[in-house]
C-alpha cells in the first residue's frame, strides 16, 4: 500500500475464543466456513489473474478478440473479495482510527467497543438486506449485465448478498460474545 | 436546512463516527446511510447497494487486489534479500554505499510489489540487520528503510495512483509514467542524505578512534572482487525481467492496466516457483491469505468511500465546497499549498486511498480552475501522502520497522525519519518549480491526447 494500508503490517491477532458456549459453537463454524471460503477467494484471486493474462495472450498471439475476460475477472475479484470479508472481521482486520483507546478507561473502552460493534453491525445488515432485494429483483426480472457478453446480474449480486450476510453474522457473533454472560450453560 | 448546515453535520458526523473507532469502511457507509434516510428521497436507499457495486465493478478498480496478489508474492519470497546484497556488492566502493543501495533496493523492489509496508519489511528485514552490523545508527538505518519504502506509491504499479486516476478521470498509463520521474528524484535526495549523513558519523567514528576509543565498524573496509560482482547479478536479473516485461506489455500497448495486474501476478508466482522453489499449497497459502486480508479490507474501504461520495455530491456539498474554495481567489500556489497541508493533516489519521476518494470531489475543481495539470498534482499528493507514512501518529512504515527492529526505540526510528520528511518537502517544492519532472516522461512516451 500500499498498498497504502498493508493489513500484513499489522499486528496479526488470533481472535479469542467468546466465553459464551452458545456462542462459541456458532463461532467455531463460521470459523470452519471462513477457512473453506479463504481457498475458495485464493483460487478466484489466482484465477483472475489467469483470465487476465489469458486475455493478453489471445489478443496478440491468435489475434482473437476478447469480450468476457475482464467481466469474468470482476466477478471472481467481487466474490474474493466480499466473501472474505467475514473472516477480515474475525481477526478484526478492517482498519479503524484507534485515538481514543488509550485516553479511555478499561471500562469505557469495553463500552466504546460494543458501540462500535453494533454501528458496524447496523450499517452491514442493512447493507445485506439491500443486496438481498437487489438480488431478488435481478433474479425475478432477469437482469443480465449491459456488456456484450451479458451474463446475468444475480451471479455478483448474491456474491455481494452471501459475504455481507457472513459479515453481518460475525459481528453478531462478536457482540453477543461480549455482552452475554460467561456462566451461561445448556 | 442550507448546503453549508448540512455538510458540517455530514462532516461532523463522520469525524465522530470514525473517532470512536469504527473501522473506516464501516464508517463511511454509516454516515452514508444514515444522511440517505434524512436528506435523500427514499428511492435512493433501495438502489444503495446497486450504486457501490456499480462503482466497484470496474476492472481497473479491481485489478488492485491483483497487484498486491504480486506484491505479496515478491514480497515473501527470499527476493529482497538477493536484490539488496547484490547492490550492495555494487555500490560498496561509494562512501555510505550500503545506505545507498538500501535506497535502490527499496526503489526497484517497491516498483515490483507496490506496496510500502511489503517493501519496508523486505528490504529492512536483511538491510537493517546489516547496516547497523555494519556500525550505522539505529535511526539512520531506520530512516532510510521506511523513506525508500515509501516510494512503493509512487513509483508504478502504485495502487495510490489506481485510485487518484479513477477519482480523477485522468489516464492510468500517464500517472504510471509521471510517478518515474519524481520517484528517481526521491532516489537522488535520499541517496545524498544517506553519503552525508554516512561521512558525518564515519568522520564521527574515526575522531574517536584517533583519540584512543573503540574502532567502529563503520571504519572497516569491504573487499570485494569484480568476480563477487557478476556472481551477484543472476540472482537480480529474474527481477528485473519481470520488471521491464510488465512496463513493456504495458506501454507497448500489449495489455491494459489491469490485464498488466493479472499477468505480473503470475509473472510473479512463476519466478518464485522457479528461483525460489516456493510451489506447494503450505508456502502459498500465507502469500494468498495476506492478500486477501489487504485486498479486502482495501476494496471496502475503496467501496464505501465511493458510496460516501456519491451521497457527498448529490446533497451538493462536494460542489458547493468547491465552488467555495474557487471563490475565494487565491493565488495558485496558496491554493496548493492549503490542499496539500489539508491532505497531511487527514494523513494524520486516514490511508491514502480514502484521502484520495473523499477528497477529490472537493480538491479537484478549484485545482483544475487554477490551471494545474492534474497528473502532476497527482503526483504532489501522493508525495505529500508519502510523508504521511512515516510521520506521527499513524506513520505506518514506521510501525513496520518497529516490528521487524524491536530493539531500535520509537523514538529514534522518528527522529531517523525526520530529514526524509523534509527531504520529500524539499521534492515538492522542486516539483512545483519544474513541473516537466513528472509529465517530461509520460509526455515523450504517449502521445498528448492518449
Amino acid at each position: 500500500m500500499t498498498v497504502g494500508l498493508g493489513v500484513e503490517a499489522a499486528i496479526e491477532k488470533e481472535p479469542a475464543a467468546p466465553s459464551n458456549p452458545l456462542v462459541a459453537a456458532l463461532d467455531r463454524s463460521l470459523a470452519a466456513l471462513n477457512r473453506i471460503i479463504v481457498v475458495f477467494s485464493s483460487v478466484a484471486l489466482v484465477a483472475a489473474s489467469l483470465i487476465l493474462s489469458y486475455s493478453v495472450v489471445i489478443r496478440y498471439a491468435l489475434k482473437a478478440s476478447t469480450y468476457w475476460q475482464d467481466e469474468a475477472s470482476v466477478f471472481l475479484i467481487v466474490a474474493a473479495v466480499f466473501l472474505s470479508s467475514a473472516s477480515v472481521q474475525a481477526r478484526r482486520g478492517h482498519v479503524g482510527i484507534e485515538a481514543v483507546v488509550g485516553l479511555l478507561s478499561e471500562r469505557t473502552n469495553r463500552i466504546r467497543r460494543v458501540l462500535v460493534d453494533v454501528a458496524s453491525f447496523f450499517f452491514c445488515a442493512f447493507f445485506a438486506w439491500k443486496s438481498w432485494t437487489l438480488l431478488h429483483e435481478a433474479w425475478v426480472d432477469g437482469q443480465v449485465s449491459g456488456s456484450t457478453w451479458a451474463p446475468p446480474l444475480w451471479i455478483p449480486y448474491s456474491l455481494m448478498t452471501i459475504g455481507m450476510a457472513l459479515l453481518s453474522i460475525q459481528i453478531f457473533l462478536q457482540i453477543a460474545g461480549a455482552l452475554l454472560p460467561a456462566g451461561y450453560r445448556k | 436546512m442550507s448546503v453549508l448546515a448540512i455538510g458540517l453535520l455530514y462532516g461532523g458526523a463522520t469525524i465522530a463516527v470514525m473517532m470512536i473507532g469504527v473501522p473506516i469502511a464501516f464508517a463511511l457507509g454509516l454516515v452514508a446511510i444514515i444522511f440517505m434516510m434524512f436528506f435523500m428521497p427514499s428511492a435512493s436507499l433501495d438502489t444503495v447497494t446497486q450504486n457501490v457495486y456499480e462503482e466497484m465493478a470496474s476492472i481497473t478498480l479491481l485489478s488492485i487486489p491483483l497487484f498486491i496478489l504480486k506484491g505479496a508474492a515478491i514480497g515473501r519470497s527470499r527476493a529482497g534479500q538477493d536484490l539488496y546484497s547484490a547492490l550492495h556488492v555494487w555500490m560498496h566502493r561509494i562512501p555510505g554505499g550500503l545506505g545507498i543501495a538500501n535506497v535502490f533496493a527499496c526503489a526497484l523492489f517497491a516498483a515490483m510489489a507496490g506496496s510500502s509496508p511489503a517493501t519496508c519489511s523486505a528490504i529492512g528485514s536483511a538491510g537493517i540487520p546489516e547496516m547497523r552490523k555494519r556500525g550505522y545508527s539505529g535511526g539512520f538505518a531506520a530512516g532510510i528503510i521506511a523513506a525508500g519504502g515509501t516510494l512503493g506509491i509512487l513509483l508504478p504499479p502504485s495502487i495510490t495512483m489506481i485510485l487518484y486516476a479513477v477519482a480523477s478521470e485522468q489516464s492510468l498509463g500517464r500517472l504510471f509514467l509521471a510517478g518515474i520521474g519524481p520517484g528517481m528524484l526521491l532516489v537522488t535526495l535520499f541517496a545524498l542524505y544517506a553519503m552525508f549523513r554516512y561521512r558525518l558519523e564515519h568522520r564521527r567514528a574515526s575522531a574517536a578512534f584517533d583519540l584512543g576509543g573503540e574502532k567502529s565498524e563503520l571504519l572497516r573496509e569491504d573487499n570485494l572482487t569484480m568476480r563477487d560482482r557478476f556472481a551477484a547479478l543472476p540472482r537480480v536479473l529474474p527481477f528485473v525481467i519481470l520488471l521491464t516485461g510488465v512496463m513493456i506489455a504495458l506501454y507497448g500497448g500489449f495489455a491494459t492496466p489491469s490485464e498488466t495486474a493479472g499477468l505480473g501476478a503470475v509473472l510473479a508466482f512463476a519466478l518464485i516457483a522457479i528461483i525460489y522453489r516456493v510451489w506447494t499449497w503450505g508456502e502459498l497459502e500465507p502469500i494468498l491469505v495476506a492478500t486477501l486480508r489487504e485486498s479486502t479490507m482495501l476494496m471496502m474501504i475503496i467501496g464505501m468511500s465511493l458510496l460516501y461520495s456519491y451521497v457527498m455530491s448529490y446533497l451538493h456539498i462536494s460542489q458547493s465546497a468547491a465552488a467555495w474554495i474557487v471563490s475565494l481567489h487565491l493565488s495558485k500556489w496558496i491554493l496548493l499549498a492549503m490542499i496539500l497541508l489539508m491532505v497531511i493533516v487527514l494523513g494524520f489519521f486516514l490511508p491514502p486511498v480514502s484521502i484520495i476518494l473523499m477528497t477529490a470531489p472537493i480538491i479537484l475543481p478549484p485545482l483544475r480552475a487554477a490551471g494545474f495539470d492534474l497528473i502532476w498534482f497527482g503526483i504532489a499528493m501522493t508525495i505529500v501522502m508519502e510523508m504521511g507514512l512515516i510521520h506521527p501518529p499513524v506513520g505506518l512504515n514506521i510501525f513496520v520497522i518497529k516490528n521487524i527492529a524491536p530493539d531500535i526505540s520509537l523514538s529514534e526510528i522518528i527522529w531517523g525519519t525526520l530529514p526524509f520528511v523534509i527531504l520529500m518537502a524539499i521534492a515538492v517544492v522542486i516539483l512545483a518549480v519544474a513541473p516537466e519532472i513528472a509529465t517530461w516522461f509520460p509526455n515523450l512516451v504517449m502521445s498528448k491526447g492518449r
